[in-house]
């Protein structure tokens, strides 16, 4: 191990946006795990208020900062970290990384770069000088040229041939390829690429769409030895973006020989940039000749690094953490948790399928140009995990297209015509236009030409179908309960189909021992006896989980990231996670999102991936049968379902909508409390705005200010009213009182559950975790000595913002409005401590 | 798709649907954890008298391809699969795994949860099945009753000598049921081959005037081959340079006065990091053995350790201390798996040149 580094400062990945979301933070927190393990010292600079990892160091080492060049050198220079790392925050932290290597801020301070070496990090992203290297050791890449005028682009893109991709040179941001079909769209692309590009330039190459895309995911030690950690295959071909497509896990339509060559390229591209830690490498495939070609080098942590350290069960983050400090592979033993025999050092191999299918946002942004292409457009994602595709397909898009009732979305309403077009300009949620297509009788070889799915996912798709019919055609049949349990659908979409209740599809199961099995995800295939920590269902033979323990908590996660709660939801579930260990309980995980910092296996005891949905869940509770079973407050049904079995259930986080009582339609002011049976607890007073100024609706509140902008005796009075109020309320748990001053007097405006980022909010202005204290609440640990003693001060003058962060830009949209129901992400800024009104922008670094 | 039935010598029995032939098969049980090459396993002719159960739940995705084959006569005697595609993608579109499998009278079953059979294998160590129609009391005592040959060697190893011409180096390969991919490896390296029967004594391969010996993979025990080719492999060593793969290894290590030892559970799969003694590289390759030798019994004074498990430890290489003789346990050529160590077919090449040098 290399003992020189003693102080290390990550680059978090800043607020979530489309292009990244949790898995940055996920990977962060298991890297400062890690390094606090080999007792160094970690910085973490990061500015998102949801983040888990900012938790996890010590508030002398937390920077809660815009992640910019000037914020990091200034760090650098007060603080003299050994080395710095790059590669946990996304393309925001390399570009970042980039500029302080090139202005000499880095040498000049003896900071060591970790996992990218300082003569590749010049290359990092920069796709025309990847490409020159690349060409340097045969690797095979599309031809392309860098340029910096629009009349360069327009003759480059001449010379290639249209169509075009347009990828803007080292950029600023998560950027994407823009396809152009003809010169009007080339000088669209290239102008908005000049402008995301630090170098106004921009890259334009040939384009392959059409051709199949193929991930691999590699870790590296210092001495160059590697392991090839997992393949990823799209189902949707080159044409739509990676984060956009469907992705299967291990890759179903390679063979041996394909696979193996892009294997060795990988390690060949790694060995010659001289990689350590993880690297991600895109590959574009011919299906037809057999050739292939590099894309993309992406030598950092992202949502393809994620996928195959959930698929796989190998921790990924943790490896690549001993691996930045030059530990060998073969001398980094795995967490506990993992039992595995031997180190590091072994190739995972699986025996399960895993499905990824995007979340897309446009319910909430209606006005967003939903047609899928090179651009990412969506905002989260689930997994199913299965033996089969058929069951790994169905169970990702149950929690993907989630409906209470776990039922599929019909598209029996669009016409031919619309199918036709949908096949060929494919819109969000392809493959429910691909199944209604088989539906209608297209045939797989004319599916495979419109849509360059390979043959295979539609006689996986077809197969569905078929299962569909035989459940359909046989109510209540037992046969057709285990055929359609074994391929993945859910107890609700079968009693949907039998016009039945789901007890009766449950009692049937029972009645002809069609019961999950559970199968462990591990990355032996079962060639060594361990037990494993994280768990999927089947309906085999063997079931390899049993009860945890008699005294444990089951947690139901939120699924897949949304507009809204997004990153603020996985943020209160890993808080939940931590207060329930405390508290003594074994704790039970129940989460679909691959991204998520709830499913990292090192904060529970026990995962199961598996959709959220009524049948899983019992099917869950019957083995573990917790002591207390979390449930999201925004799942009405769910929780219905469960009281009813007279399960004993804690509905958090609370439900958001349901319980505010509003009398006006805005608010100013927000009071937010702690509510117990026998104490009010004023805890922060905010002002409440739009990102635009003065919200005019509460959904506009997207901003929070504290200290509020008003006088003693106006907080007097505030508080006087909503002690009074809540006196005679029979609301527990944090609760906001919202209010509009009017001629200098504070007038109520309504009542509300604290919203999930709010809570976050509070969290960091007080530096107690409020999320844990409603755990304590819900287990009835909260005392009068817990209360009198809790540090507050809801005078304090130290200054405070939040601001919704909103995906318009991403989604190429004007600027406009952002909506509670469309922030994507957030960001924290603290203020001096005087009680000055600090200008909102002035207190931005941006 | 028809109900059929995977029983064990233990007396279980699973249902499942049968593909491929439908016949009544028996074998030994062993399992392979590559996640890719289902058609490059099945017609690996080290799965003689074996029913081959997948780890990889997905299995016939690309149907049956023409540079995939290890040997055109496939004489596995089953396949136990989660999930079986009946896909056809080679050229002609006319040849699934289903209809190959049919066509070289190899039953299949699917449907099973082969993760288990896996853990019971892992447990309670090799067992003999059947895949039949009807699992009652007459099928479990023909499976009791059957005794698989211990003759594999000569049941698929070719029984008279053929060229595969070409311009370089005259390499003799003997034939103990090898897979196509080490000839696929000469072929790329332009040697000019002769394929020769097991059991080729010695003067009628030094009669050929090779530049080079391989001994290659096959099924089985190597005890149960005569000491006749323990001699031949002696003879050669002194002579030749000799390369030997698989069950090659375990006989270069038998001839030159080494043990092999059955393993509790047979091994096939690429999960398992290897290390290169001498330069302390770290490779992945196929490995596909039932029995490996015997580290105590090695002879340190004739044969060096040049490859190692490093999650079993087993011996995964040797050379011989006097001669240009070295043998590896995995199998260099992938086929399926990694091609981390199909730079040993160079080091062959290389050895031959010195040779030539030496003697020219």
């Amino acid at each position: 191990m290399d003992n020189e580094i003693q102080k290390i400062l990550i680059i978090g990945g800043g607020p979530t946006e489309i292009g990244h979301e949790t898995e940055l933070d996920a990977a962060t927190l298991q890297m400062i795990q890690a390094f606090q393990k080999l007792g160094i010292r970690t910085l973490l600079i990061d500015n998102n208020p949801f983040s888990v990892a900012l938790e996890r160091v010590q508030p002398t080492n937390m920077f809660i900062q815009t992640v910019t060049t000037e914020n990091v050198q200034r760090i650098i220079e007060k603080e003299h970290p050994d080395a710095i790392l790059p590669t946990v925050g996304g393309v925001l932290a390399i570009s970042v990384v980039q500029e302080l290597q090139e202005s000499g801020v880095l040498s000049d301070n003896g900071v060591r770069l970790l996992g990218i070496p300082s003569e590749s990090m010049v290359d990092v992203n920069n796709p025309d000088r990847i490409n020159d290297v690349l060409r340097q050791i045969g690797a095979p890449v599309i031809s392309s040229e860098t340029v910096g005028t629009l009349d360069e682009a327009v003759s480059v893109a001449t010379k290639i041939g249209y169509p075009v991709i347009v990828k803007p040179v080292a950029p600023k941001l998560d950027t994407n390829r823009i396809l152009c079909d003809n010169e009007n769209d080339l000088i669209n692309a290239v102008t908005q690429g000049f402008a995301w590009s630090r170098f106004s330039q921009c890259l334009i190459e040939q384009s392959i769409v059409g051709y199949k895309e193929i991930e691999m995911v590699a870790i590296r030690d210092f001495t160059g030895t590697q392991v090839l950690i997992s393949s990823l295959e799209n189902i949707d071909p080159i044409g739509i973006h990676s984060g956009d497509s469907m992705v299967v896990v291990p890759t179903q339509t390679l063979s041996n020989t394909e696979y193996q060559q892009l294997r060795d390229m990988t390690f060949a591209i790694n060995n010659k940039f001289n990689f350590t830690g993880v690297s991600h490498i895109h590959f574009a495939l011919d299906a037809q000749k057999e050739t292939f070609y590099v894309t993309k080098v992406t030598p950092y942590n992202d949502r393809g690094t994620a996928l195959a350290a959930v698929a796989t069960g190998y921790p990924i983050a943790t490896v690549a953490a001993n691996l930045y400090l030059n530990l060998k592979l073969t001398e980094i033993r795995l967490p506990e948790i993992y039992h595995f025999r031997q180190t590091a050092m072994m190739e995972p191999t699986v025996d399960h399928v895993v499905v990824r299918i995007p979340i897309w946002p446009f319910e909430d942004v209606p006005n967003a140009d939903q047609h899928l292409s090179t651009v990412m457009r969506s905002v989260g994602s689930t997994i199913g995990i299965g033996r089969s595709a058929e069951e790994a397909i169905l169970k990702a898009l149950r929690s993907s297209q989630f409906s209470p009732k776990d039922e599929l979305p019909s598209m029996s309403n669009l016409s031919d015509s619309q199918i036709i077009s949908r096949l060929i300009h494919p819109l969000a949620s392809h493959i429910l236009v691909l199944l209604e297509a088989l539906r209608r009788g297209y045939q797989v070889d004319e599916l495979n030409e419109l849509t360059k799915v390979d043959p295979f996912y539609f006689y996986k798709l077809r197969h569905i179908l078929d299962i569909e019919d035989e459940i359909k055609a046989n109510p209540m049949g037992a046969k057709a309960l285990k055929d359609g349990r074994y391929y993945g659908f859910g107890d609700g979409m079968i009693a949907r189909l039998w016009r039945t209740d789901i007890d009766n599809v449950r009692q049937l199961g029972r009645d002809h021992d069609v019961v999950p099995t559970y199968k462990g995800i591990e990355p032996t295939a079962a060639e060594f006896l361990t037990e494993a920590t994280g768990y999927y269902s089947t309906f085999e033979f063997e079931n390899e989980s049993n009860r945890l323990s008699d005294h444990s908590a089951l947690i139901l996660g939120r699924g897949g990231n949304q507009l809204g709660p997004n990153a603020s939801a996985d943020y209160f579930t890993t808080s939940m996670l931590r207060q329930l260990r405390k508290s003594g309980y074994k704790t039970i995980i129940m989460n679909t999102n691959p991204n998520a910092a709830s499913l990292v296996a090192t904060l529970t005891d026990k995962q199961y991936v598996d959709p959220i949905q009524l049948g899983d869940v019992l099917n869950v509770i019957e083995i573990e049968r917790p002591e207390i079973i979390f449930v999201p407050g925004n799942r009405h049904y769910l929780t219905r379902e469960l009281r009813r079995r007279h399960l004993h259930i804690a509905v958090l986080p609370p439900d958001q909508e349901k319980r505010s009582e509003l009398v006006n339609n805005y608010a100013q002011i927000g009071l937010d409390l702690f509510i117990t049976k026998d104490h009010i607890v004023p805890i922060v007073i905010s002002d409440l705005r739009s990102d635009q100024g003065m919200a005019t609706t509460f959904d506009q509140i997207t901003v929070m200010k504290t200290p509020a902008s008003i006088d003693d005796t106006q907080l007097d009075k505030i508080l006087q009213h909503a002690t009074d109020y809540l006196m005679n309320d029979p609301r527990t748990g944090l609760v906001q009182m919202l209010y509009t001053i009017d001629h200098r007097q504070p007038v109520f405006a309504g009542v509300r559950p604290s919203r999930l980022t709010t809570i976050a909010f509070l969290n960091k202005v007080t530096g107690i975790n409020w999320v844990r204290m409603l755990i304590r609440q819900a287990l009835g640990e909260i005392d009068e000595d817990l209360i009198s003693n809790l540090p507050l001060d809801i005078h304090s003058d130290r200054v405070a913002i939040m601001r919704g962060t909103f995906p318009f830009k991403q989604l190429q949209l004007p600027s406009q409005l952002g909506l509670t129901t469309q922030e994507v992400g957030g960001r924290i800024a603290f203020g001096s401590n005087t009680k000055t009104i600090v200008d909102d922008e002035a207190d931005e670094t941006e | 798709m028809t109900q059929r039935f995977l029983i064990l010598e233990d007396g279980s029995s699973y249902p499942g649907e049968g593909f491929g032939a439908g016949a009544t098969t028996t074998g030994e049980l062993v399992f392979n954890t590559s996640m890719l090459g289902y058609q490059e396993i099945v017609t690996n002719q080290i799965y003689h008298n074996q029913i081959i159960v997948f780890s990889q739940p997905t299995i016939g995705s690309i149907g049956i391809t023409h540079d995939s084959y290890e040997s055109i006569l496939p004489t596995a005697k089953g396949m136990v699969v989660r999930d079986v595609s009946d896909i056809s993608k080679n050229r002609q579109r006319s040849l699934s795994l289903d209809q190959f499998l049919k066509q070289h009278n190899i039953p299949g079953i699917s449907g099973i949860d082969t993760r288990h059979l896996i853990r019971q294998i892992q447990k309670n160590g090799t067992m003999k099945g059947s895949i039949v129609d009807v699992d009652d009391d007459h099928a479990f005592d023909q499976l009791h009753a059957t005794v698989l040959t211990n003759q594999q060697v000569a049941q698929v190893a070719t029984p008279v000598p053929y060229p595969n011409p070409n311009s370089g180096y005259n390499v003799v390969v003997v034939d103990f049921g090898l897979k196509h991919g080490i000839l696929r490896q000469l072929s790329r390296r332009k040697c000019n081959v002769t394929v020769l029967p097991w059991n080729t004594d010695a003067q009628s391969i030094i009669s050929l005037d090779p530049d080079g010996v391989i001994l290659s993979t096959g099924p089985g025990s190597p005890l149960d081959l005569p000491e006749s080719v323990l001699e031949m492999i002696r003879t050669i060593q002194e002579r030749i340079p000799l390369f030997a793969i698989g069950l090659g290894h375990e006989l270069f290590a038998l001839a030159n006065g080494a043990e092999v030892t059955a393993l509790p559970v047979a091994h096939h799969g690429a999960s398992h990091p290897i290390r290169k003694i001498i330069t302390n590289e770290i490779i992945y390759a196929l490995e596909g053995q039932e029995f490996v030798v015997d580290g105590e019994s090695v002879d340190r004074d004739r044969l060096i350790t040049t490859y190692r498990d490093l999650i079993d430890s087993s011996i995964q290489g040797l050379r011989h201390r006097d001669y240009p003789a070295f043998s590896v346990q995995f199998f260099p050529d992938g086929a399926p798996g990694p091609n981390d160590s199909v730079d040993l077919f160079d080091e062959f090449i290389e050895i031959m040149g010195t040779r030539e040098e030496l003697h020219g």
